[in-house]
Parts: C-alpha cells; structure tokens; sequence
C-alpha cells in the first residue's frame, strides 16, 4: 500500500473530529481514482458516481471504524464497497425503484450485490484477464463483445457482423455466459483469486 | 389466441433484456432502462439465473472498457464538495447536541 495512503489512513481513524476532516484531503487524493473505477461498475455514470462517492467519503469520515487494520488496497476497497458504498448505491436506487417494476430485492442484486468472482480485481489486471478469455472465444463471438467495448450501438454491431440486432443481442448474451464459465474456470484454477 | 401472442412478444426476451441493460449501464442511463421493464420483464429478470451470472461479467467488460475513462477534471473541487458535506454534517451534529438545552429553556 502506498505510505500516503497508509498515513492518511492512520489519521483517519483518529478519534477527533477535526483531525479526521483534515485527512480527508490526502486520503481523497490517494483513493479517489480506485474509488470512482469501482462505482462506475455499478452505475455506470460519471455524475452520479461523483455524487454517491461524496457521501460515501463524508460517511467515512463520520464513522471510520470499518477501515481500522487495512493491510492492502483490495482489502480497503472490499471494506469500503461492502461498508459504505453498497449502502448509498441501495439508497440511489431505492429511490429509483418507485418506477421500476424491479422488486426490492433484484433491484438490490443488480445495483449493489455481493461482490462477484472478479469484483475487487484492478482495473489492469481486469483489462488482462478479459483479454485472456477474449482470445479463446471464436472470431465472431470475440468481435461482437470487443465492438461492444468500443462503444457500438446493437444496430452498428449488427451492421458489422452483417446480421439482425435480435441475432446480435443472441450472441452478446451466449457469449457472456461463455466468458462467465471462464471466469470460474479461472477462480477455480488460481485457488479462488480471480 | 392472436391477442395472447402478441402481448407474448410484447415483451423482451432475457436476452434482449440483458443487452439492453448492459447498453444502458456502458452509457450511464440505468435508470431509462429500468422504467422500460415492464410486470413481465421484472418477472423474467427475477426467474433468471443466466441473466443474474451475465451481470457480473457485463459490470466486469464495462470496467475494463470504459472504467479507466472516468475522470475528473478537478479532484480539488471534488474535496471541497466532500469537505462542505463533512461541515455540514458537523453543523448537524452540534445542533442536535444543543437541542435538549433549547428545549430545557422552552419548558421554562
């Protein structure tokens, strides 16, 4: 872990008031970027990630209890999502269900759920094991997903691979759950670590 | 039997629902994606264990995808945001320690 970090963390913990606020700057500083990848997994929105983050920093500081003890930045990451962030992505999206027909329950499970196989992986290393499951994915299979990830509209892809937007969300969708099968392959191989 | 058919197609295959929502979370608009679902769709999502599997790897292409791409211009106006927030709560605290002698003085 960075010392910065550490340091930050440290006065974090403090027991005054004051002295917590005063670290908040270095600590924003050093977590901020980790911080806003990782909400952006579940919104998918820059405003709103900026909105949710800054409650969750002023909940941190009004009870940082949870952060005492933190060896690493994985382990400060899954404190932090499990502790504080889930909370206020169930808030935002509690407020969002009144016109959802989603239940209360998948509402939770799509906007803020447990953590996943490869949730708490850094942003790198998810760039490397996407590319390695990509690679073992047939031409068609990989080039619909990779088009996707360039920001490609269904019917731009459809238009590529010279088929029916239907046919293409077919693929998307079979081709997903093949990366998923992958994906617990993986776990399973690396002992559990994605 | 015709009338039953088409409310059957009315509604969004798992698949299509599972494009439609990693389209909306790649473009920040989860919130249009979630007033589109109708009674069934909400059903179907609810009955899926693909779908549910499926999210996962679609938070997963959206981070590696686009996750990098997030930035703030000014990280220095996000701390004073943070901090105004962090004032006020203490604002809000001091007040609500004040309270029982306010009220003290108004029984009086």
């Amino acid at each position: 872990m960075d010392k910065r970090l550490r340091n930050a963390l440290q006065q974090l913990t403090a027991s005054d008031t004051e002295s917590r606020r005063r670290a908040m700057e270095p600590f924003v500083r050093a977590t901020f970027a980790m911080f806003i990848g990782h909400l952006h997994r579940y919104l998918g929105n820059e405003v709103e990630c900026e909105d949710v983050l800054e409650d969750v920093y002023a909940d941190i500081w009004e009870n940082p209890d949870h952060l005492r003890n933190i060896e690493d930045d994985r382990q400060l990451l899954r404190t932090v999502y499990l502790y504080y962030m889930r909370k206020r992505l169930r808030e935002v999206y509690r407020r969002l269900n009144r016109r959802s027909c989603l239940s209360q329950a998948d509402m939770q499970n799509l906007m803020a759920p447990d953590l996943g196989l490869a949730d708490l992986v850094s942003q790198e290393e998810l760039k490397e094991l996407l590319r390695t499951m990509l690679d073992k994915l047939k031409a068609r299979e990989r080039k619909a997903i990779e088009l996707w990830m360039e920001g490609m509209s269904n019917r731009a892809i459809a238009n590529q691979l010279e088929t029916t937007v239907g046919a293409v969300k077919m693929l998307e969708f079979r081709t997903i759950l093949k990366l998923r099968e992958m994906l617990k392959e993986h776990c399973r191989e690396s002992g559990g670590q994605a | 039997m015709g009338t039953v058919l088409i409310m059957a197609n009315a509604h969004r295959e798992i698949q299509e629902l599972l494009a439609d929502y990693a389209a909306s979370l790649r473009d920040g608009s989860v919130p249009t994606f979630l007033k589109s679902l109708t009674k069934e769709e909400a059903k179907r999502i609810g009955e899926s264990k693909d779908f549910w599997e499926a999210t996962e790897i679609v938070r997963m292409m959206n981070s590696a995808g686009f996750g990098a791409k997030v930035v703030t211009p000014d990280v220095g106006l996000f701390i004073s945001r943070v901090d105004a927030g962090i004032v006020s709560r203490m604002k809000k605290a001091q007040a609500s320690t004040r309270d029982p002698s306010r009220s003290h003085v108004n029984l009086q």
